[in-house]
Formats: C-alpha cells, sequence, structure tokens
C-alpha cells in the first residue's frame, strides 16, 4: 500500500514520520503502521551479558527490562547529544533502525525506498544538526530532520498565527509559526519538563517522608496518573513502603508544588515569543496556542497557561488530544508533501 | 484553502533547503548557536568576575581622594570619543599610534593597596578553540587574546595586577579558567568574546553577570552550558541560592554596568548600528566556579560585517580594551567614593 506499489520492478517507497524524543520516540508510516518505544538503548556490559542477553543492542523496553547488564542511554537526554559522546550517536542510530524496523513490511523487503522526516528537540537540531545528520543518513534513503515542535505545527495545519509548546520529558520545546519555516528565533528550548517535575516530586517527598523509600519509577508513575496544577480534585493518597511495610502517604500538596514548577519559566518563556510577532499577528497567535508532549496531560496545565494569557490581553489553549504520534503523524505528513524531486536532493 | 496549501509549499521547500544546507555544508545555525553559547557562557564570566574585582578594587582604593576620581571617570569618558573619531573617518585605515588618545590618568600604584589589585582577565576560546571565525578568516580567539594583552597593558600601567587565564594560543577548560582565577586570589573576574548573531537581526554587546535570568532566551542558552558543566538545573538553582546570598550580585550588576556602558559609549561611535543589549544576569554553571565577583563582555558582534571589518584593525581592538579599562576603572572609583561617602 505504498505510494508507488504495484509498478512492477520499480522501488516502493514507504514514507515515514519519525519523532525522536528524549523519553518516548515513536513513529507513524505511510503504510499506516504506527508505533512508539521508550528512548532507551543499551549495550551489553560484558561478554557475560551479551552471551546472557543474545544481542548486541536493546531498544526500549527490552533495554529497561534488563538494565542492570547494559550500558544504558537515553541518547537525547536533555535535549542533546552529549559532546564528543560517540555512543550517543550511535544510540540515536539504533534507536530510528529499530523504529524503522517496526513499519517497514516483509512483503516490501529490500525493493523498498524509505523516505523519512525525523524530528527531534529544538536544542537538538540547533546544536547538533551535523552529529544528527551524520548519525541518520545512511538508514534511509532520504532523510530530512526538522525540530519537533515544527513537526507537531505541520501536522495539526497550524502554520499561520500559531504557537506550540511541547512539554516533554526533557524539553519543553516553544515554536512560532508566522507562515515560514522557523528560524532560531521563532524556537526556545527549556531543559524544564516533565523529567524536572520528577526531579521536584522525588526530592519533596523524599525529604518529607525520609522514613519510607521511593524510586524514581513510583515517582514518575504517581505523577502520570495524579499530577495537576492549579486547584486539587481530590487528595492523592500513594503507598511506598516503610522498612518493608505498605505505608499510606498523602502527596497532594507536593503534587501541586511540583507541577506547578514549570509554570513561571513556560509561561514566561510562552508570553516572551508572543511578544516577538508582530503586534498585529499578536492576539492571533494568542488564540491559537497549542500545547503538545506527554507534559501536557497534566490536569489544569492548559487551563493555567491560558489564564495567565489574560495579563497580555487574552487567549485560548488547546490541548491536542494525542500526544504521544502527533509529532510523528506531523513528520508523515510533511514528508508526503515533500516533491519527489526534493526527497532526490536529500538522498544520501 | 489555497492559501494554506501556498504555505505549506513554501514551508516545505524551506525545510528541505535548510536541510540541503546542512548536507553542503553551510552551517550557519551551527556556527551561530555554538559561539551564542559561548559567548554568554564568558560573558557570565566576565560579569561576575568583573564586578568582584571592581568591589574589591574600592575597598583597595579608599585612600584616594574623590576629586581624582572624578577626573579619571571624565577622562574615562572622554577618551573613547576622541579615538572614536579618526577610526570612523579612516574607514578601514587602521591608525596603529595609541598614544594620541586620551586615557584615564594614571594612578600612583603606591596610594593601591597591594591586597586589593588583581584582575584576572580570561581572553575566549583558543589553541583548537577558534571561536567564531570572521568571514575573512579572522577567529574570535586570536581577537580577545589580543585585546586582553592591550587591556593588560592598560591595567598594569594603572597600578594593577593582571592574571591572564591564557596568553598564548592554547586550548583550555573552562572549569580549568575559573580554577586559576582562584588560584591567583582574583579580586575580579572579565571574560572577553566576541559575538555571532545572525545578519538579518543586528544586535550590540551586551554584559552579563552570574545570577537568575527573566529572559528565556538566556535561560536557554544557560540551560544549554549548565548541561555541559554537569549541573542540573536543580543542583544550580541550589548553587545559585548560596552563591548570591551575598553582595557579590549587586557589585556584579553594578561592575557589569559600568563595563558596558563604557563599551557602548565607545563603539556607538565607531559603529552607529550597534545595538545596547545592556546589562543581564544569567544562570551559568561555570561563573559559579569563580570565587569573585565575574563578569562575561561580548565586546563585538563578528557577524556584522562593518565590526568584522574594524576588528581586524589594531586601533579598534585598542578602542575596546580601552572602553574595558575606563569600565573597570571608573567602576573601582565610584566604589571607592561610595565607600567613602557611606562609610
Ligand atoms: N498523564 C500524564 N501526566 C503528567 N505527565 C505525563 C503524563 N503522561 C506522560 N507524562 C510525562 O510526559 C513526559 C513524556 O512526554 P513526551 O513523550 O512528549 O516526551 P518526549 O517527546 O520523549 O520528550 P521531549 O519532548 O522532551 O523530547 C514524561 O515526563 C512523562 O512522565
Ligand atoms: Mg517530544
Ligand atoms: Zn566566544
Amino acid at each position: 500500500m505504498t505510494e508507488d506499489g504495484g509498478k512492477s520492478g520499480k522501488p516502493r517507497v514507504l514514507t515515514v514520520g519519525v519523532d525522536l524524543g528524549t523519553s518516548r520516540s515513536a513513529v507513524s508510516a505511510s503504510n499506516g503502521e504506527r508505533h512508539v518505544i521508550d528512548s532507551y538503548v543499551g549495550w551489553p556490559v560484558d561478554m557475560v551479558a551479551r552471551k546472557v542477553l543474545k544481542k548486541k543492542v536493546l531498544i526500549g523496553d527490552d533495554a529497561v527490562e534488563n538494565r542492570v547488564m547494559l550500558d544504558l542511554r537515553r541518547p537525547l537526554e536533555k535535549g542533546l547529544i552529549r559532546e564528543g559522546s560517540e555512543r550517543d550517536a550511535e544510540a540515536v542510530q539504533e534507536l530510528l533502525s529499530h523504529l524503522l524496523s517496526l513499519v517497514k513490511t516483509d512483503e516490501d523487503g529490500d525493493n523498498q525506498k524509505v523516505r523519512a522526516v525525523v524530528g527531534v528537540p529544538a536544542e537538538a537540531l540547533r546544536v547538533n544538526k551535523q552529529q544528527l545528520r551524520n548519525a541518520m543518513e545512511g538508514l534511509v534513503d532520504s532523510l530530512m530532520i526538522v525540530s519537533e515542535p515544527f513537526a507537531v505545527a505541520y501536522g495539526l495545519e497550524a502554520l499561520l498565527h500559531a504557537l506550540v509548546v511541547d512539554i516533554g520529558a526533557g524539553t519543553s520545546d516553544f515554536c512560532v509559526m508566522n507562515g515560514r519555516y522557523p528560524t532560531d528565533d521563532d524556537q526556545r528550548t527549556l531543559t524544564m519538563a516533565g523529567d524536572y517535575i520528577d526531579e521536584q516530586l522525588f526530592d519533596l517527598v523524599t525529604s518529607k517522608h525520609s522514613e519510607a523509600t521511593f524510586s524514581r519509577h513510583m515517582i514518575r508513575e504517581w505523577k502520570e496518573q495524579h499530577s495537576y496544577v492549579g486547584e486539587a480534585k481530590d487528595p492523592i493518597v500513594v503507598s511506598a513502603p516503610v522498612q518493608g511495610k505498605p505505608t499510606d502517604f498523602d502527596i497532594t500538596e507536593e503534587m501541586k508544588v511540583a507541577c506547578e514548577s514549570l509554570l513561571p519559566s513556560v509561561t514566561e518563556t510562552m508570553i516572551d515569543l508572543v511578544a516577538r510577532v508582530e503586534p498585529e499577528y499578536q492576539a492571533k497567535v494568542r488564540s491559537n496556542v497549542i500545547l503538545s508532549g506527554g507534559s501536557c496531560l497534566i490536569r489544569g496545565m492548559g487551563q493555567v497557561l491560558q489564564e495567565a494569557l489574560k495579563d497580555v490581553g487574552g487567549g485560548q489553549v488547546r490541548v491536542v488530544k494525542d500526544p504521544v504520534f502527533v509529532g510523528s503523524d506531523g513528520g508523515l505528513a510533511l514528508a508526503k508533501d515533500a516533491p519527489a524531486s526534493d526527497w532526490e536532493k536529500l538522498s544520501s | 484553502m489555497a492559501s494554506l496549501s501556498r504555505i505549506k509549499r513554501q514551508i516545505v521547500r524551506q525545510a528541505v533547503d535548510e536541510n540541503l544546507d546542512t548536507i553542503n555544508g553551510v552551517l550557519p545555525g551551527i556556527r551561530n548557536d555554538r559561539s551564542r553559547s559561548e559567548i554568554t557562557l564568558l560573558s557570565v564570566f566576565f560579569y561576575v568576575a568583573l564586578p568582584a574585582a571592581v568591589f574589591a578594587l574600592s575597598y583597595i582604593l579608599s585612600p584616594m581622594a574623590v576629586g581624582e576620581a572624578t577626573d579619571s571617570r571624565l577622562a574615562a569618558t572622554r577618551a573613547p570619543v576622541r579615538r572614536a573619531e579618526p577610526v570612523v573617518a579612516e574607514a578601514g585605515v587602521p591608525a596603529e599610534s595609541t598614544t594620541t588618545y586620551a586615557s584615564p590618568r594614571p594612578l600612583d600604584p603606591a596610594v593601591m593597596p597591594l591586597t586589593l589589585r588583581r584582575v584576572v582577565l580570561d581572553p575566549g576560546h583558543g589553541g583548537s578553540n577558534l571561536g567564531t571565525v570572521a568571514p575573512g578568516g579572522l577567529p574570535e580567539k586570536v581577537i580577545t587574546l589580543d585585546i586582553a594583552d592591550r587591556l593588560r597593558q592598560l591595567l598594569e600601567d594603572h597600578g594593577y595586577d593582571v592574571v591572564m587565564t591564557r596568553e598564548t594560543d592554547e586550548s583550555k577548560s573552562l572549569k580549568k579558567r575559573g580554577d586559576m582565577a582562584n588560584e591567583a586570589e582574583g579580586d575580579i573576574f572579565l571574560s572577553i568574546h566576541v559575538n555571532w548573531i545572525e545578519l538579518q537581526e543586528i544586535r550590540g554587546i551586551e554584559t552579563f553577570y552570574l545570577g537568575p535570568t527573566d529572559d528565556p532566551y538566556v535561560t536557554e542558552l544557560a540551560a544549554t552550558e549548565n548541561q555541559g558543566s554537569g549541573y542540573s538545573l536543580a543542583d544550580f538553582r541550589g548553587i545559585l541560592e548560596r552563591v548570591y546570598a551575598d553582595v557579590r550580585q549587586k557589585e556584579s550588576r553594578e561592575l557589569a554596568t559600568a563595563v558596558q556602558s563604557a563599551l557602548f559609549d565607545s563603539l556607538t561611535k565607531v559603529n552607529p548600528t550597534v545595538r545596547n543589549r545592556g546589562v543581564k544576569s544569567a544562570p551559568f554553571g561555570v561563573l559559579v566556579r569563580t570565587e569573585m565577583p565575574a563578569i562575561l563582555a561580548e565586546v563585538s558582534c563578528l557577524s556584522n560585517a562593518l565590526e568584522a571589518r574594524l576588528l581586524a584593525m589594531p586601533s579598534y581592538r585598542q578602542l575596546l580594551a580601552e572602553a574595558l579599562f575606563s569600565g573597570i576603572d571608573s567602576y573601582a572609583r565610584e566604589l571607592n567614593q561610595a565607600y567613602q561617602i557611606g562609610g
């Protein structure tokens, strides 16, 4: 079911959009396949581990489950490839080739041309552009790399007078769309997002209840179940072991403080970017703010940001329905819209 | 709808072009980004160190007469004006001689207690780290070292003690630079950098000191730099609170203000398109390292065609050095005055 499918002898074209996130990566393909994995890549630490695991490299859940035997990495952890880290670049490669393997179908086999649009954190694109291209180029026939919030904007057709606020795990990316491909000045990245909330919550909870043991994993799960900003709905009571015995803790206030720790920087950045738009269009941009990324699921986030816009004339904040695939779907849409002649130029 | 598809076509074309630029090795984004980050980092460093030095100097200078301080400030503000004119008039003909320029009245070293006059100068980049590179090929590392050498001369002529984090074309980590400043027990720290900003949006000089920021642009840069430094944002906040629970932030800001205004007064005479981007604080992890007030000055902008041409001229680099000197010196004297009046 690929675009050029059916024409005998001619290679079929598989078009894909990839969202390489700091914590989750997703892929959407023109054959209808969609997959999401945790952005973890792990290499067995020694011969023994390699023998036990029977693999040279593990990706996603597989990697997380076997982490004790692995050199485990999140290649874009703070939105960037660590400077001089061969392993991070290699991990990007592994992640992408794994994502591609998930959407490639056997029937097409080798007679398949892959054209990929890969969305990466805006900061990584700014700083690691060449590195990213070098790492990914050989894996596909033609490659286009764009910033993740731009891919989101493209997918939602929010191309004119819109502001995308993508609050993920490692980074919060902001991108104003002015009807043109965004420049560095149209974008901002804060290295403050879901992971930062996790850290805050962990610190708050552990310092208040030093008698109990909390793991980072538990903290993140609690956050994903109960996160909120603004008014609490119900008390948040969770259970953690105290000397081995499950004990209940009320973390309602800590959850609020941790989640709200993002707000000052996020609102400030949002308002600042709007202020840089030409004055006659600012109101339009304010009324077209799109909140995406996993952390946009924090209850009340949209309302609070919308509330903050009141100080500068009011606006509207919409939360995307499917934050998991909105970026990869946007990449796919862009990949489909790019003419074949352009894809030829972008081939490696 | 017609307009949406037109916008889409245009955006797709721009996205493709941008990728083709990367393939073809045209890397404006990368160069631009790197230099911005570096500059900001350096700026911060400068601002923090410099304020500390000034602060220290003010105490050192306390025995000096108020009248002398006033003279010196006047001389300092006048000096750039006189210098700037020949540079502009000759547009590209370097005026090698600096002797005709007025400079602040020399201090008698005898009036400066020895413990309060050490300035650490940090010429940005070096060795394999070129910094930004002018269209003609002149790298930032050469410019910063040259300006630092000139500034060192001026400072020493006026009784200050100068320690340089590098004196040759060598690469040195930011951490190491901070350590050197601490070991040398500098009173202030000034990191010298030259900015690179996209041509379309002319930006001017700015000076940074360590502290929190309200500017998301700066936050972004700081966050990037702090990653490299191994601090998390959370760690950093804690450190920052401790570091600036004392008076240094105020002193750093005042020093930064003095340097920034001296720089701007000088440059604007020569290059009217230069913008005064002002004094800013930024939470840079690297600045936490220096134990003295420190600032980072972006003294010029290599991406501006006129600035790039001027920077190739020794007389212009001398102008920059003198502007930095008068910023430091006037700040030191101002503090001294305040100290005398306020007790
Ligand atoms: N229901 C939820 N409530 C709060 N946070 C959530 C929820 N679901 C997911 N998250 C958080 O969203 C983050 C993951 O979001 P996303 O998948 O957009 O990140 P990413 O794209 O990998 O990261 P980035 O955009 O920084 O590259 C994690 O921090 C996760 O804990
Ligand atoms: Mg994301
Ligand atoms: Zn620099």
